[in-house]
């Protein structure tokens, strides 16, 4: 019974990571709260549903469309609501212009698929395999493996890649790495459709293990990936993923110990508990203030 | 040290005839619907004066007015209808209750600083509304507590429309009456400094983390007193009139009149009322218009219509 908890908590763990790379990046990089992030995600999931459970198409394609989709609305986003703000103001502006693209694509999103649970469809046989004596189920495993492909390949892109070595760059010193002959908006929009593709990939893989999907998880998923980010410390990879794992893990230990009509509010204590405690996070570092 | 609050006459006759309009206001459009949307825009008005002295005085960015709201609603409605409080004790404690929960909230600003903290001002206001959805015993959960009864003051009985708009109005009254002196004060002298910059502030001797507990404290006062208006206004309180969207609602109201001007917040206010009104008849487009009027005004109008000055870094 535990370990069955267990692993559905990292399994959960890896989605919240997925979903959290690109959020963590964008607040490391411009300092911005993307509060846009989670519908974002949600949009592209539910574009997934569309071409997945009405259009019937075949689950890669789809699954690599709505990526598409959830990557251009993110970079979208960043082009007409944060980019004319980037350099003059302060940081307020931007999270308040955040909050609205939020609210757009939410409303826009509910237009079309309404704030009801929509059947999402499996993406794998639910076959349950004996390890060691411990009946356990196929899905987990599987999603939790994919799970870990994307945030590998991510970290060997970023750290290997031109591209990704640009993203770190900028992510450093924007001005520096402007002289240095680096196109920062098109690195800066890269990370943006990169995170919002990585978003809905988390998105998609969490509405298939659990079969359901809804609008109201969008915002829930941007203060997931806040949560995450800011337990491990922002901008940090290794962060991400013990964030993303700590409440992976923590959540459905008390959904299921405790009562997951707490869920939400005890994610909410960890962040103000994090927030109070240690805003720095575990692996993050200390940011002086420049006088 | 007295308070020196000067009035000039002009200044004056704005006051004497806003007044009167808003006296002689009810009995010249009597339509219910029309004193309907007056007492909504009354209502934020006591909400967003209380946040413009939170946002516009000390930069803080508080997206958990609505739970202060929340506070101030239940309480009344508690207290009323199950321990049998009249009006005014209950206001009261509505006002003195938001007031605790916005010195407790307001604690952490000396430890946690700009977008951090609006996120716990999220994280606040999302617990408040998860709470009351949850814990069914004591708030009734997404239900609410309904049948909150007919408030009397003095022996005044407040039951229709036009009661409860010159109720709002009294209360209006004295949150514009005590903010104005407070911001005219050394205070408000004080918060105004911490807001042009902090840091040349402290170095001046005044004693910002307290500053900011007590700002966020006395703006989270009136949000009290304006839930438990409603609480009786609408004789119902469900957590729906509590979400993030209501604070979002109020944070663009107070910008698109002008962060620390408080008379910019009554334009700010109307503005963004009559918006709402006017898309009415499309409710399902309700948070994409407020979500592009959000976009629009800090792209183009960050200093609002009247603003003092727009974010600072």
């Amino acid at each position: 019974m535990f370990i069955d908890v267990l692993i559905v908590g990292i399994m959960v763990g890896a989605i919240y990571t997925l979903v959290t790379i690109g959020y963590s990046m964008v607040y490391g990089m411009l300092k911005l709260m993307n509060f846009a992030h989670g519908d974002v995600y949600i949009f592209g999931t539910l574009l997934c549903y569309t071409l997945l459970a009405q259009a019937h198409l075949p689950p890669l394609l789809g699954i690599l469309i709505a990526a598409l989709a959830g990557g251009i609305l993110a970079s979208m986003v960043e082009f007409f609501a944060y980019r004319r703000l980037r350099a003059v103001q302060h940081r307020m502006i931007s999270m308040i212009t955040a909050l609205g693209a939020a609210y757009v694509i939410q409303n826009s999103s509910e237009l079309k698929w309404g704030s009801q649970v929509l059947p999402f469809p499996s993406l794998f046989p639910s076959q349950i395999i004996t390890v060691l004596g411990y009946q356990i189920s196929v899905t987990p495993i599987l999603t939790l493996a994919i799970a870990i492909f994307f945030i590998v390949a991510f970290n060997l892109f970023l750290n290997h890649h031109k591209m990704g070595k640009a993203i770190l760059c900028v992510s450093q010193d924007i001005p520096t790495s402007s002289l240095m002959g680096i196109p920062i908006n098109r690195i800066i929009s890269m990370v943006y459709f990169l995170g919002g593709m990585m978003g809905v990939l988390g998105g998609i893989l969490y509405s298939a293990s659990y079969n359901a999907i809804s609008l109201g998880m969008g915002f829930r998923g941007t203060i997931v990936a806040f949560t995450a980010a800011v337990i491990g410390g922002i901008g940090s990879m290794s962060g991400t993923l013990i964030g993303g794992m700590i409440l992976g893990i923590s959540e459905n230990i008390i959904s299921v110990y405790v009562s997951s009509s707490y869920r939400d509010s005890i994610m909410f204590l960890i962040l103000i508990v994090i927030l109070l405690i240690k805003p720095t996070g575990i692996m993050g570092k200390v940011e002086q203030e420049k006088l | 040290m007295g308070m020196a609050v000067r009035i000039n006459k002009s200044r004056l006759l704005v006051y004497a005839g806003t007044l009167i309009v808003a006296i002689v206001l009810p009995f010249v459009v009597s339509d219910a619907y029309f004193i309907g949307i007056v007492n909504f825009i009354v209502t934020y008005c006591i909400l967003c004066l209380g946040l413009n002295l939170i946002l516009g005085y000390t930069g803080l960015l508080s997206l958990g007015h609505a739970a202060f709201y929340g506070i101030g609603a239940y309480t009344t409605a508690i207290l009323m209808t199950r321990h049998g409080f009249s009006f005014v004790p209950a206001l009261i404690l509505s006002g003195v209750l938001a007031l605790f929960f916005g010195f407790l909230l307001g604690l952490p600003t000396r430890k946690v600083r700009g977008d951090y903290y609006c996120l716990l001002t999220i994280a606040f206001g999302e617990i408040f509304r998860l709470v009351t959805q949850a814990w069914i015993g004591f708030t009734g959960g997404a239900m609410g507590i309904v049948g909150i009864p007919i408030p009397e003051v003095l022996g005044w009985k407040i039951q229709t429309e036009v009661d409860f708009y010159f109720l709002g109005l009294a209360l209006l009254g004295f949150t514009y009456g005590t903010l104005s002196l407070l911001t005219r004060s050394k205070f408000g002298r004080a918060f105004v400094a911490i807001r042009e910059d902090e840091l040349a502030a402290s170095v001046m001797g005044i004693n910002t983390p307290m500053y900011k507990i007590l700002t966020f404290s006395i703006g989270s006062l009136y949000a009290g007193l304006a839930g438990s208006y409603l609480a009786v206004y609408q004789t119902t309180v469900t957590p729906s009139n509590f979400r993030l969207e209501e604070s979002c609602l109020m944070i663009i109201m107070v910008i698109v009149g002008g962060m620390g001007n408080l008379a910019a917040t009554f334009l700010g206010v109307t503005v963004m009322a009559v918006a709402i009104e006017f898309f009415r008849p499309l409710p399902e487009y309700r948070l994409l218009i407020i979500g592009m009027i959000m976009i629009l005004v800090l792209l183009f109008r960050p200093q609002g219509l009247l603003g003092a000055s727009a974010f600072k870094d």
